[in-house]
């Protein structure tokens, strides 16, 4: 059991009033937020079968304790309905999980954020937004999930500028990062049971860049829709590039992911071509990078090798995603991190208003 | 009105730092790099001159990757230098 969560005074419940407070003291993303009374939080609350004061996770650097209290808090302030809560602790559990290495995501002085992708039963019964514009704006689902995982990393885990992210630049994707799997019009079925998690309802972190788009309007075949993701992949301002056991996510356009599966080429087929094309001479990769995190085998490779930008193609995870149109896209990793993916907890009966 | 705190408790440190030596010689000094451009000749360079000043040794020298934790046996052999010198970021 966690100790009480601490309250504050405030004379308004306008949004510009809350954030303001909150800005005071160093909390907050910059946006007007919703004000966390007890009865709303009390109303987040009612989603979640869970003991609202049980430690859900700590998150590092500041090593805060998330319980689903607080993460309801964070929640309420971004704009969630109660139904997007069990969403978020999942993806709390997720970002927990050691292969994210959560503290250094957080740290580091690269962009990188954690992308959030439901899927399953949640995506649909919840609102999330897996079609045209899924990656936004316009869909609360996924602009108040993303944009409460993000309060949660400044608020508990305390990814603040300037002390507990040293983000070079900081980055767009680092206000609200959340999208939902079509699994409806995916031809390979859902990623999660993909990777082992066959649950009605589950969460994946990737902790990558903002989106990087391919396109192709003209392409049937597969080869030639997937040579501009290769193209894309194959970068030398990624992190994937000096990191090569890190992952790629390829988020497949329905129309592409169809064309692909029409051909008869199954999810691990589209790995296997892109780390086979999505790849740089080794010497160049080499000149490039004096710090660089490669295995022996690859360190052995001579300059003039064709050398893929992941070690292996199951580094390369494809998720199918968006709507009508033929434009995908690649999100590169911060490097020294695993994606998860976890199950969602079920919703209370009665938690959901809609 | 009231509101909460969007922050919650603060968990149990998962490390702290040894008790301070307050006398150096004799005792040996640990390096642990952390790979970023410079770091080890910076630290080096440290140790070279603590040592020089005090009568301390410089003694192990261990590299790792700056964006993950030091491996157990890392820290193991760092374990035998009674001060380690360190630094985090670039």
């Amino acid at each position: 059991m966690a100790d009480p969560l601490e309250m504050l005074d405030l004379a308004s419940d306008d949004p510009e009033a809350v954030r303001d407070c909150y800005a005071e003291r160093g909390w907050g993303d910059g946006l007007p937020l919703v004000a966390p009374t007890p009865e709303r939080v009390d109303a987040m609350l009612a989603s979640s079968l869970g003991d609202a004061d049980e430690p859900v996770a700590t998150l590092p650097p500041r090593s805060g304790v998330a319980t689903r209290r607080v993460i309801a808090v964070n929640a309420v302030l971004a704009g969630c309905r109660p139904e997007h809560l069990p969403v978020l602790v999942a993806g709390v559990r997720a970002l927990a999980r050691p292969e994210v290495n959560l503290r250094g995501v957080n740290a580091t002085t690269h962009p990188v954020a954690p992308l959030l992708i439901v899927h399953g039963e949640i995506a649909r019964t919840a609102g999330y937004n897996a079609g045209l514009g899924a990656f936004g704006p316009g869909n609360l689902a996924n602009a108040a999930t993303g944009r409460a995982l993000r309060l949660l990393l400044l608020h508990i885990a305390g990814a603040v500028p300037g002390s507990g992210d040293a983000s070079t630049q900081g980055g767009p994707a680092k206000y609200a990062y959340c999208v939902a799997e079509n699994l409806a019009e995916s031809p390979w079925g859902g990623y999660a049971a993909s990777v082992g998690v066959d649950a009605p309802s589950a969460v994946t972190v990737h902790c990558g860049e903002a989106p990087h788009n391919f396109h192709d309007m003209e392409s049937s075949e597969p080869a030639a829709i997937l040579d501009k993701a290769a193209s894309t992949m194959a970068s030398l301002g990624s992190n994937n590039a000096p990191v090569s056991g890190a992952e790629f996510f390829v988020m497949m356009c329905p129309e592409h992911a169809t064309a692909c599966a029409a051909a008869g080429w199954t999810r691990s087929h589209v790995a296997s071509y892109l780390h086979e094309r999505a790849r740089l001479r080794a010497g160049e990769l080499r000149a490039a990078f004096a710090l660089r995190a490669w295995a022996p085998w690859q360190e052995a490779l001579p300059d003039d090798a064709p050398m893929a930008l992941t070690e292996h193609p199951g580094n390369i995870k494809v998720v199918v995603v968006g709507g009508p149109g033929k434009h995908s896209s690649v999100i590169p990793s911060w490097g020294m991190t695993r994606s998860a993916t976890v199950p969602v907890e079920p919703l209370a009966p009665g938690g959901s208003r809609r | 009105m009231r509101i909460y705190s969007p922050e919650g408790p603060v968990g149990p440190p998962s490390a702290g730092l040894a008790p301070h030596t307050p006398v150096l010689a004799g005792k040996r000094i640990g390096i642990l790099d952390n790979s970023k451009p410079n770091a080890g000749l910076l630290l080096r360079r440290m140790a070279e001159s603590l040592a020089a000043r005090t009568g301390a040794t410089v003694g192990l020298v261990e590299r790792k990757n700056a964006a993950l934790p030091a491996p157990d046996d890392l820290l193991a052999r760092l374990a035998e230098a009674e001060v380690v010198l360190t630094g985090s970021a670039d």
